[in-house]
């Protein structure tokens, strides 16, 4: 099957002064047809800059480095006109946040502002832009939708606005979605019905998802597959279940073993020593061969390609080539 | 010396809107009517969600805010009845760790007074010796005591954390409410901060509420756990005993849709219909029959509030179904894979 988005060495910095910072720095990943690709890390591993390059809403101070690709239907994404662009963003590839709040309009009533999207992608009456919106807040889940349709934000809770950032993203039908955190904000009972929603709707819609987060439990049950972050760079590469069973890079394993279990309790949480490097300046080698208990000479000199680990995983890690060098 | 170190009873706090231009006033109960007690050297996890009560309840046994009706007692004194002098005194005793330590330490400060503050004010060391104390604090929280010069903003969150948490152990509590204290921070640093708490706990015989709404960081630290749902408390018990086996249905769906970094289990959730109801009006009967997925739900539910009745082993549930719980799905089923498998 061939990839809908193919993404090749992508590089985004932020200069500020004389200072660099290497937010993504060499990513490359595949998405295929229908499937959710989980994107995970902890804050600063560039994983929403790698979402906001993909729609290249990278604004100054920020620039995507010549020699990136993103390549969709053919076409790196990074040479289309404006025109094009505007084609591509929100009719092909949509995009939901973290906070509904501050992407929806507070004066505009969300039937409004559905339809405002729909017009802005097709050229459609009034009376259907209305009737479709109130389709997709229907499929969204949205009780009483014709109600509904003419209220504000404000008069929706956080779970219900984010139904309607999820009506608006799908108003055109996009091939891909791009999910930002987006039950971060909520309670953890919201947050399960928004997720059931996603995979039914993904399911129904057949597109294909991005799901960006922090939490390893959230990406457990909503990707298939799993692309873990740090230091800007994708370090780790799997089917969600062979992510799970053998986790091969020390960092997914650290991440894993540190998260508190709903399910089993440790007396002691394992932790990571020492804290993220900033963008400005990224370890030489392996990034995280600093907080690494593996790490020996090597991990500071090279940095290891994605090195496979067939049949389905890849990662970033010397040990994949020397795996007498694991300390016990 | 009671072996209860905070005993609450039938506390009640209500807020009043201001109802906007033209609306009308309205009273929100944040929490109705909970009892309580914490016993000395143990660590009582509070959970709920927005809206739940949790921060206000917490709030309210330090007197941070008064209450509506009810009372608190800490040591067997009366907190709402002290007057200024006293309650200075008592504060000295009990202490805070917010969530967001950005909010709570003051930018223009350097963190090194922050921590060395509360040891001025409450007149317990000054000069050359504050600044020893100050240090041996940061050490005890694992901060380099170099950072006493730095400002919040050079720090990082977990590191901020560290600062909030020296900051109320500066005084010598016995007890802390600990607020959404790890709620901020990513993965590795929010383990980093549960494991300080669970040694500064046994160091110092520490007492700790410790609010959150995430069921799985609480697990690690707390030796009994209560539930709110809407102001109401709607289950305690021993924190094994609860995560092993619940008793009311909301538990259950909050425990069913924690997710569990597991992909054999994670799909398997009690999923909630709807959303919380306002707390401006809440339902009759059991606050959270709405949204019950019990398939016993009937009449009673609605028309009758369950009272929150003695169970076996020191359990409390208000339920009028919790002689038959809602099962969790997937529990008892689940595989931890062995690193390497």
């Amino acid at each position: 099957m061939n990839p809908l988005l193919k993404v090749r060495d992508l590089r985004t910095t932020f200069t500020i002064g004389d200072s660099v910072a290497r937010a993504v720095d060499g990513a490359s990943f595949d998405l295929f047809p229908g499937e959710t690709l989980g994107l995970v890390g902890e804050s600063g591993c560039g994983k929403t800059v790698m979402a906001l390059s993909i729609l290249r809403l990278i604004e100054d101070p920020g620039e995507i480095v010549a020699g990136s690709v993103i390549e969709y239907e053919g076409a790196n994404l990074l040479e289309l006109s404006p025109r094009e662009l505007r084609r591509i963003r929100g009719g092909e590839i949509a995009m939901i946040f973290q906070e509904p709040t501050t992407s929806l309009n507070p004066v505009l009533t969300v039937g409004a502002q559905i339809a405002e999207t729909l017009r802005a992608h097709e050229e459609i009456s009034r009376e259907e832009a209305r009737h479709r919106s109130v389709g997709l807040l229907d499929l969204v889940g949205i009780p009483d939708p014709d109600e509904r349709a003419s209220q504000y934000p404000h008069q929706l809770s956080g779970g219900m606005q984010q139904r309607v950032m999820i009506a608006m993203a799908l108003s055109c039908e996009p091939k891909i979605l791009i999910a930002d955190e987006p039950t971060t904000a909520l309670d953890v009972t919201i947050q399960a019905q928004i997720l059931e929603l996603l995979a039914a709707l993904q399911r129904q819609l057949g597109m294909a998802m991005i799901f960006i987060t922090h939490d390893l439990g959230v990406v457990a049950g909503i990707a298939d597959r799993i692309a873990v972050m740090y230091g800007g760079q994708i370090i780790e590469e799997a089917t969600t279940k062979s992510l799970f069973r053998r986790a091969a890079h020390p960092y997914t394993e650290a991440l894993l073993q540190a998260a508190p279990r709903i399910d089993a309790k440790a007396d002691r949480l394992s932790v990571i020593p020492g804290a993220v490097p900033p963008a400005t300046a990224w370890p030489a080698g392996c990034r995280f061969h600093p907080r690494c208990p593996h790490a020996w000479e090597h991990c500071s000199g090279a940095v290891p390609d994605l090195l496979p680990l067939p049949p389905e995983h890849r990662a970033r890690c010397w040990l994949v080539v020397e795996p007498h060098r694991r300390r016990a | 010396m009671s072996s209860l170190l905070v005993e609450i009873e039938h506390l009640v706090r209500e807020f009043r809107t201001d109802g906007g231009l033209f609306g009308k006033r309205l009273t929100v109960r944040a929490v109705d009517g909970v009892s309580l007690a914490i016993g000395r050297g143990e660590t009582l996890g509070l959970v709920g969600e927005s809206g739940s009560g949790k921060t206000t309840l917490g709030r309210v046994i330090l007197r941070l805010l008064e209450p509506t009706t009810g009372t608190v007692r800490f040591d067997g004194e009366d907190v709402f009845g002290l007057d200024r002098k006293a309650l200075r005194a008592l504060r000295r005793r009990m202490q805070i760790v917010f969530q967001d330590s950005s909010g709570s330490l003051n930018p223009r400060m350097t963190v090194g007074n922050a921590v060395r503050e509360p040891l001025v004010v409450h007149g317990l060391a000054r000069g050359s010796e504050a600044d020893g104390r100050v240090a041996a604090l940061f050490r005890e929280v694992g901060l380099d005591p170099g950072y006493v010069t730095a400002y919040p903003h050079e720090l990082s969150g977990g590191q901020r954390q560290r600062v909030g948490i020296a900051r109320a152990l500066s005084v010598e509590p016995e007890f802390i409410v600990l607020d959404e204290p790890v709620s901020a921070l990513d993965v590795s640093v929010q383990a980093q901060v549960l494991n300080l708490l669970a040694d500064l706990k046994e160091r110092r015989g520490l007492t700790y509420l410790f609010i959150a709404h995430d069921l799985a960081v609480v697990r690690h630290l707390a030796d009994r756990v209560a539930v709110m749902y809407l102001g109401k408390l709607v289950e305690s018990a021993a924190a094994e005993a609860l995560y092993a086996a619940p008793l009311h249905p909301y538990t259950t769906s909050l425990l069913s849709a924690a997710p569990a970094p597991d992909p054999a289990v994670a799909r398997q959730r009690v999923v909630l219909l709807g959303d919380a109801p306002s707390p401006h009006a809440p339902p009759p009967g059991c606050v959270f029959h709405p949204r019950c997925p019990h398939p016993l739900k009937s009449d009673i539910c609605r028309d009758e509030l369950p009272v929150l009745h003695k169970g076996e082993g020191g359990r409390w549930v208000a339920c009028h179904y919790a002689h038959e719980p809602l099962p969790v799905p997937g529990h008892g089923s689940t595989s931890v894979p062995a690193p390497g498998d």
